[in-house]
């Protein structure tokens, strides 16, 4: 149960490749926190040092407030679970499991005590005595997280550990994640560059690009409310329609005419290039031409399972919607959309625009 | 023509021209098979006749000559001379070439792989009879000639850099991961050896450890310039002073010696081929 603090932290690798850019962030106790972005944003490198494997440039490093900048891995008390699980292929899980103890001298007897009490509480029982090349993928990565747990860290660094298993096992895993993550209270620091798994897991999240953080915040704040259009365009299972539209009154869109928000109908002004953000589960196709906003030939049709995801498409410009029933493809159809779902970007910088405080103060540009 | 050969051909019959190619094959592989057998039969066959020749011949029956080994003052120290050499260079090789090769596989510094090709194409001549002067002025300098010690250091560093260069590919297959997750558990550096490192590259260690062997076992040169007492030489060396009273060649003897020498070799073979299954590991770059 720590609080994780980084100040200024900057590490810039041999070569000059800056990975992580004079960084702040503190996680508080027994939060679930995830680090997001695509590869190369320096999310692992932002864990690696704060496990002690690699050192800031500049910048420290806190944990419960004592300044472990220089402190030897093994000295912080965290423990790590990496993407490829790290299990040795020469022991048995019990043995694996209980290595961290073995490591500490804890006496033999004792480990296997442990390991069998930590391996049963993750359903491992019967499968002690075997070899980490006979187990599936969701078995070693459970037995990842026992050796993990056995460890009694006060800290558990996750580096993309589910995604090594296939879809299914990822949601089983990542619900397991969680609820052990609640019940042992520790505090945990989770990278993925998935975003679906930051959503469902973290309390909050951090969006990295390029080195520094982009949005942090809780995960239905950054589902609802991106505050970039890189952060708009990287959460969502589904892309957010992102329309290029300038502001006459209304927003137009080549033929369409969509409604300034009412948030930011007095920040606008006519003229401006602006980007319109519509999630497509925000969207829906209606019959009759009434309160629609896009109309277009239908040009896709894909299944989510209770609904369909249809593309719309007129004069190049495409707008995704969910419907109930499957539309026929080429049929000219309707969306529409709640006209406070919709989100303004400034097509500058990418930037959200807000109602009160300026987008401007608020955001460093994307380009 | 498809009546000259009764195997069942599934298509078409075969062309003459593939049958006459195919003949030529399995005979000149026949003449090549042969032409590397006969030595070895002379080695199964010879120990055992009461007049061996240097022809591979069915033998007449005896066990006479390998009496006359036992009774040879230097031949059954020799063998065990031998192992003694052999093991000694080989502890130093397989301990030496560990912590070399991990430091070379995990600390990445400017001109590491030209390094390691380097001593590679040194380590060739090191050994070789090219430096067969130097190196004895150089073992005689130390005061080491005529013990253990100077052949054995001089063999490891013949042996070294090819050592090192098969055990450093096994060392790159090892996930860094591995070596991390236990530094993170608190490891030390040498907890993380002995406990994840060296169990995991053991088929390497033991590739290292059996080719060192053969080759100290099978070497003649440097023990025959090192060492100077007779109780001291290996089995290599004491073979070349089996001769009888007329300056031949005591044939009796040496092929009856030569039995004998080959068979802690070959024991191993079968020793590493039933406990590893001579997979080869390691050493090809892709």
């Amino acid at each position: 149960m720590a609080k994780v603090e980084l100040r200024r932290v900057t590490k810039t690798f041999t070569g000059g490749v800056t990975a992580v850019d004079g960084l702040d962030l503190t996680i508080e106790e027994g939060e679930f926190f995830a680090l997001l972005g695509p590869s190369g944003c320096g999310k692992t490198t932002l864990l690696r040092m704060i496990a002690g494997l690699e050192s800031p440039t500049t910048g420290t490093i806190w944990i419960d407030g004592t300044d472990v900048t220089h402190i030897s891995p093994g000295n912080r008390d965290v423990a790590m679970v990496f993407q490829d699980y790290a299990l040795y292929p020469h022991m048995t899980v019990a043995d694996n499991i209980s290595y961290p103890l073995k490591v500490r001298k804890v006496a033999k007897e004792e480990r296997h005590q442990k390991a069998a009490e930590v391996g049963a509480s993750l359903q491992l029982q019967e499968l002690l005595d075997r070899r980490p090349g006979q187990l599936s993928g969701g078995q070693q990565q459970r037995v990842a997280v026992a050796r993990a747990v056995a460890y009694e860290p006060r800290l558990f660094l996750f580096d993309e550990p589910l995604s090594n298993l296939d879809a299914r096992l990822r949601l089983e895993a990542r619900t397991f994640l969680k609820r052990l993550q609640k019940e042992l209270g520790v505090t945990a620091l989770y990278v993925t560059h998935d975003q679906s798994e930051a959503l469902a897991l973290a309390d909050r999240i951090a969006v990295m690009k390029d080195g520094r953080i982009m949005q942090l915040d809780t995960p239905a704040a950054i589902y609802n409310r991106p505050t970039s259009l890189f952060v708009a365009s990287f959460i969502g299972s589904v892309p957010m329609n992102l329309l290029s539209a300038t502001v006459d009154g209304d927003l137009g869109v080549g033929s369409w005419r969509l409604p300034v928000p009412a948030e930011v109908r007095g920040v606008v002004s006519d003229g401006q290039e602006v980007v319109v953000g519509i999630r497509p589960e925000h969207a829906r196709l209606v019959d009759g031409a009434g309160d629609a906003r896009v109309t277009g030939a239908v040009s896709v049709v894909e299944l989510l399972g209770n609904e369909y995801l249809v593309t719309v498409e007129d004069g190049g410009r495409q707008f995704q919607a969910v419907s109930d029933a499957a539309p026929d493809i080429g049929d000219r159809r309707q969306a529409t959309f709640a006209a406070d779902r919709a989100l303004l970007y400034r097509a500058s910088d990418g930037a959200l625009i807000a109602a009160e405080s300026p987008a401007a103060e608020r955001r460093p540009s994307t380009a | 023509m498809d009546g000259t050969h009764s195997r069942p051909v599934p298509t078409a019959p075969w062309p003459l021209r593939r049958i006459v190619s195919r003949t030529g094959f399995y005979v000149l592989v026949t003449l090549l098979g042969a032409f590397f057998a006969v030595p070895m039969l002379w080695l199964l066959f010879a120990p055992f006749d009461v007049q061996p020749t240097l022809a591979a011949e069915v033998p007449h029956w005896t066990l006479d000559n390998f009496r006359r080994v036992l009774e040879n003052p230097f031949a059954l120290a020799s063998l065990r001379n031998s192992v003694f050499l052999a093991v000694q260079t080989m502890v130093l090789i397989v301990a030496a070439a560990a912590l070399c090769s991990y430091a070379l596989s995990r600390v990445r510094f400017p001109g590491r792989d030209m390094l390691l090709y380097v001593l590679l194409l040194f380590s060739a001549v090191v050994s070789g009879t090219a430096a067969m002067v130097p190196l004895f002025q150089l073992v005689n300098k130390m005061r080491l000639i005529d013990t253990y010690m100077g052949v054995v250091l001089v063999l490891s560093g013949g042996l070294l850099p090819a050592a090192i260069f098969i055990l450093k590919d096994f060392m790159d297959t090892l996930p860094s991961s591995y070596e991390e997750s236990a530094i993170v558990f608190g490891a030390s550096p040498v907890q993380v050896l002995r406990d994840v490192v060296v169990p995991v590259v053991r088929p390497g260690l033991a590739v290292i450890a059996v080719w060192a062997l053969v080759n100290v076992w099978g070497d003649f040169l440097m023990p025959f310039i090192l060492l100077r007492s007779p109780d001291l030489q290996p089995g290599s060396v004491v073979m070349f002073n089996f001769y009888t009273e007329g300056g031949q060649a005591n044939l009796k003897l040496i092929s009856a010696f030569s039995f004998l020498y080959s068979i802690p070799v070959v024991a191993m073979y079968l020793f590493v081929n039933l406990r590893y299954g001579f997979r080869f590991y390691g050493g090809i770059k892709a």
